[in-house]
């Protein structure tokens, strides 16, 4: 199995939230009805003027231990052989949201008009294709990338500030968090 | 729509596509994957959401715009879109959209008036706008019309200069018209390029240039982070720019002019200015006593005690700036240079630090963009002589003679002289793509906008300022027209990019240029022949501007291509033509200024309105960066991302009066009130009530935007002409930030 992961540099991340556009683009979520798969959250820390905020790019990040599927009562949650994809069967789902309660990272959303659950593919059908997910072609800084999971796997950090810790469901995602080059 | 696998395969036929490409070296992976989704074709084209047009590659299925995203090799987006950008099919396909020609049947007024539309054709709108038109000319004179529209494109404004229009006004005064107006006469023409890639030091006043998300701008100062520049914050709230420069200084609301004094008294008196720049292409030898003189009072010292920022850190930061340059101090925007009574003293500021540095047409610093040359309208079919432009200026802009001569137009006096100065004077109005959101005081505007007899309106969606129209005018938007786009943010060599349709202008909808032609047919045909005798056919006339241009045989031929580009090596200017009696050299010291009533040197002036015991906050408003002001707050898209405004305060602020998050708030200034929850924020000093704009748009006929979140612009005090002249206000910045309010839990 050739599987994916995410690789996000924190630091270039300007807030335009290209990458939620895009998913909602390509994928066709519809609107209005609670469902973000990607979504950028802005966190804030500190006490003014010594405040400082963190914004952080999420969606699925496709578990190597989901919980979301384990839990799952009918089944619906499955995974890609090929890929490591994990994906919802809107047949199956009963809309229960017992998926949404145990994963970390909110992927899983309930749609108020399916009264189904809904969350990131990864794009698979991009992948299929030889492309980019949606969501990294259009980041214009880099900020948000992808690759094979054995490569991502040995970059930068397995966690980081406001992220749920990892141990557990281990999430395809790692952060770099180098800084800027300092100027001599 | 979810899909499993199983709605892919029966869409698909297969998953056929094995494993993506081969796997190099890490960082080789992440070069973008080329090559068309199946079943999309692609059509180039450029964005048109905001000004640096990105280039586009729209995909595009069963003829239904399906995906647009960025088009590689373009300089402008860098082959990205933003957040907004990427959304724009939203825009296109909004079910909201106007689609037909309406005329009013309702003759009462009011933004909570229904219109009672009747649908007409466009032969009966056009004739009876023609008829208007002419009736009000021959009755009161050309200066009865008012036309709020921008100058382009070039037939519309040969349409508006055939008629002698003379109240033309548009939003320039809230955005870069001091900027225009001090570039000018210090550097020369009008730029906006700013070279962040090659700087080593960025000072930004006030501007949340990243979040803003010009992806030209943006992506630009991220490449100078990643190449180890340093980029310094002044703002009094903390914001994405903050987050990302190595320094954040939060300053008092309305004195970045102060610190900019300050840094360029202890740039000339330790002598740190590029000497090389300053002795060769500036006037400076010639006006050093004035120069020196001038800005000897304004010291760190002097300028804490109004900025609130420490002396030594401004001290330091005009020495770091002066001397690990190339550097560069970037302003264009609302965010800075529009918002207070003494902004246009701000950019002229800005703009010498910048000389000081070396760096106006250097590499790191601000150049004068390099772009085809695509020839306008007037240049092709030369017009016959237009006529004099009579009668007096509603916006009393000519008693600003330096906004006169950029030919803009300020939206802030405008309600003042509507309803006050030359009441009844107006009989006609013309409204392309602006809402009355866009005005301080905006209900000053409707009122004066009733005392209009006959208003039209054209635009994309239903807004505000449609509910108040005589006659709808259904617009076409930026992905439903052909044209060539000459980018002029980043133009290091000149790249032209294809606009070309992804779809047809949906029901009835036209392009303002068709209005043009059509009006001009009916009003002053002369202005709309072709040498042979035919009418100008907007489809031929960009065909030969392409082709004057070189970019192709004609637009087929251009659009085929996509992007054209001249890459040519980077020859930094050695004259710098800006007004006569310049001598070729920019000027930091404008003694022309003095004949036109205004500073030749900048000075400090304090901002309009300040903190008091009636209003003690700074009233501060923003754009969010997900949002292009009032036009997308109806894109279903950025609505879920950003759907209404809120009072941003400090939890400081909120325990004081008690407020609790997300609880109602009234705030109030002295021009009006508004009513939204609170939203507790560390971002943000206590001594600031924050408000996005964008909002409180009434229309109920915008399903989304329609009746949420507040008006902010409620809140601003629309002005006087007088009260610009009287504050030395010469650049006629709109004062668009320049507020204060109390505010009280409900």
């Amino acid at each position: 199995m050739q599987a994916y992961g995410w690789l996000i540099d924190e630091k270039l991340c300007i807030e335009c939230r290209a990458c939620e556009s895009a998913c909602k683009m390509w994928n066709q979520v519809e609107t209005g009805v609670g469902v973000r798969r990607r979504q950028v959250r802005v966190y804030t820390m500190g006490v003014f003027p010594q405040v400082r905020q963190q914004s952080l790019t999420g969606a699925c990040n496709h578990c190597e231990n989901a919980w979301c599927m384990k839990v799952c009562p009918v089944k619906a949650i499955w995974r890609r052989e090929e890929d490591g994809v994990v994906l919802i069967d809107q047949d199956k789902c009963v809309g229960c949201q017992q998926c949404a309660m145990f994963c970390p990272y909110g992927a899983p959303q309930f749609n108020l008009r399916t009264r189904k659950m809904d969350k990131c593919t990864m794009c698979f059908d991009r992948l299929e294709q030889g492309l980019d997910p949606a969501c990294v072609t259009l980041c214009p800084t880099g900020a948000l990338k992808y690759g094979p999971w054995d490569e991502i796997r040995g970059k930068g950090s397995e966690t980081t500030e406001n992220f749920a810790p990892p141990r557990q469901t281990r999430p395809k995602i790692r952060f770099v968090k180098d800084p800027f080059p300092v100027k001599g | 729509m979810a899909l499993t696998r199983r709605d892919w395969l029966k869409t698909t036929g297969a998953g056929l596509a094995g494993a993506p490409a081969a796997l190099g070296a890490f960082e080789d992976y992440f070069q973008r994957a080329s090559g068309a989704p199946a079943g999309m074709t692609r059509i180039v084209t450029a964005c048109g959401i905001c000004s640096p047009a990105c280039g586009i590659q729209a995909w595009v299925q069963d003829g239904k715009l399906r995906f647009l995203e960025g088009l590689p090799g373009d300089v402008s987006g860098g082959g990205h879109l933003c957040g907004k950008g990427a959304a724009g099919a939203m825009q296109l396909y909004d079910p909201d959209r106007l689609k037909y020609p309406m005329k009013r049947t309702n003759p009462r007024k009011g933004l909570h008036e229904d219109p009672g539309w009747v649908r007409i054709s466009w032969q009966e709108a056009l004739d009876e706008i023609a008829f208007r038109m002419k009736q009000t000319i021959d009755t009161y004179g050309t200066e009865a019309l008012l036309f709020v529209t921008l100058p382009s494109p070039d037939l519309w404004a040969r349409f508006m200069n055939a008629m002698g229009v003379v109240n033309r006004v548009d939003h320039r005064d809230e955005c870069f018209q001091t900027d225009m107006i001090i570039q000018k006469y210090t550097t020369g023409a009008k730029t906006w390029c700013n070279d962040f890639e090659n700087s080593k030091y960025i000072l930004l006043f006030g501007w949340d240039i990243l979040a803003k998300a010009k992806l030209a701008y943006a992506t630009g100062i991220v490449k100078a982070r990643e190449n180890g520049a340093k980029v310094v914050h002044f703002s009094p709230n903390y914001t994405a720019t903050s987050r990302f420069a190595n320094e954040w200084i939060t300053i008092k609301p309305g004195t970045d002019l102060a610190v900019a004094l300050a840094m360029i008294q202890v740039i000339l008196s330790e002598n740190l200015y590029n000497r090389e720049f300053v002795d060769n292409y500036t006037n400076f030898g010639k006006y050093e006593t004035e120069i020196r003189t001038h800005f000897a009072q304004y010291t760190p010292e002097w300028a804490e005690q109004i900025s609130g920022v420490k002396a030594d850190v401004i001290r330091r930061i005009a020495r770091e700036f002066a001397s690990n340059g190339p550097a560069i101090a970037p302003a264009h925007k609302k965010s800075l240079c529009a918002n207070y009574m003494n902004s246009t003293q701000l950019v002229h500021a800005i703009s010498i630090l910048n000389i000081l540095a070396g760096t106006i047409d250097r590499p790191g610093g601000r150049y004068f963009p390099r772009m085809h040359s695509i020839p306008g309208v007037d240049a092709i079919y030369p017009p016959p002589a237009y006529p004099p432009k009579k009668g007096r200026r509603v916006d009393g802009r000519d008693k600003l003679p330096l906004v006169n001569e950029v030919d803009a137009g300020i939206f802030s006096t405008l309600a003042d002289g509507m309803l006050n100065k030359y009441p009844g004077m107006i009989k006609f109005s013309f409204w392309n793509a602006y809402t009355i959101l866009g005005f301080p005081s905006p209900l000053k505007m409707v009122e004066a906008l009733k005392t209009v007899d006959f208003t039209v309106v054209m635009d994309f969606l239903p807004t505000d300022t449609v509910t108040l129209a005589d006659i709808v005018l259904p617009s076409a938007m930026y992905l439903e027209g052909n044209d060539a786009v000459a980018r002029d943010y980043i133009a290091k060599y000149p790249q032209t990019v294809a606009r070309k349709a992804v779809s047809a202008p949906i029901f009835e909808a036209k392009s303002i240029a068709y209005v043009a032609i059509e009006l001009g047919k009916r009003l002053c045909p002369d202005y709309f022949k072709t040498p042979d005798g035919s009418w100008i056919n907007p489809s031929t006339l960009l065909d030969e501007k392409v082709r004057r241009a070189g970019l192709g045989e004609n637009f087929a031929d251009f659009a085929a291509k996509g992007l054209v580009e001249k890459p040519q090596p980077f020859v930094p200017r050695t004259t710098f033509v800006s007004v006569a009696g310049a001598d070729g050299k920019c000027q930091i010291y404008v003694p022309q200024f003095v004949a036109k009533g205004a500073d030749p040197l900048p000075k400090w002036i304090p901002k309009r309105d300040q903190p008091n015991e009636h209003y003690p906050y700074y009233y501060m408003t923003f754009i969010p960066a997900v949002h292009r002001r009032n036009t997308t707050e109806n894109n279903s898209i950025l609505h879920e991302m950003f759907p209404t405004n809120a009072a941003i305060i400090n939890p400081a602020l909120a325990k004081k009066h008690g407020i609790a998050e997300g609880q109602k708030v009234l705030v109030r200034s002295r021009a009006g009130q508004i009513e939204l929850p609170a939203h507790l924020s560390e971002t943000v000093p206590p001594d600031v009530v924050m408000v996005a704009h964008g909002f409180g748009h009434v229309s109920r006929a915008l399903s989304l935007a329609g009746g949420v979140g507040a008006r902010d612009g409620d809140l601003i005090p629309d002005a006087s002409i007088d009260d610009f002249v009287a504050a030395g206000n010469y650049g006629g910045s709109s004062c668009i930030m320049d507020a204060v309010c109390s505010i009280e839990p409900l």
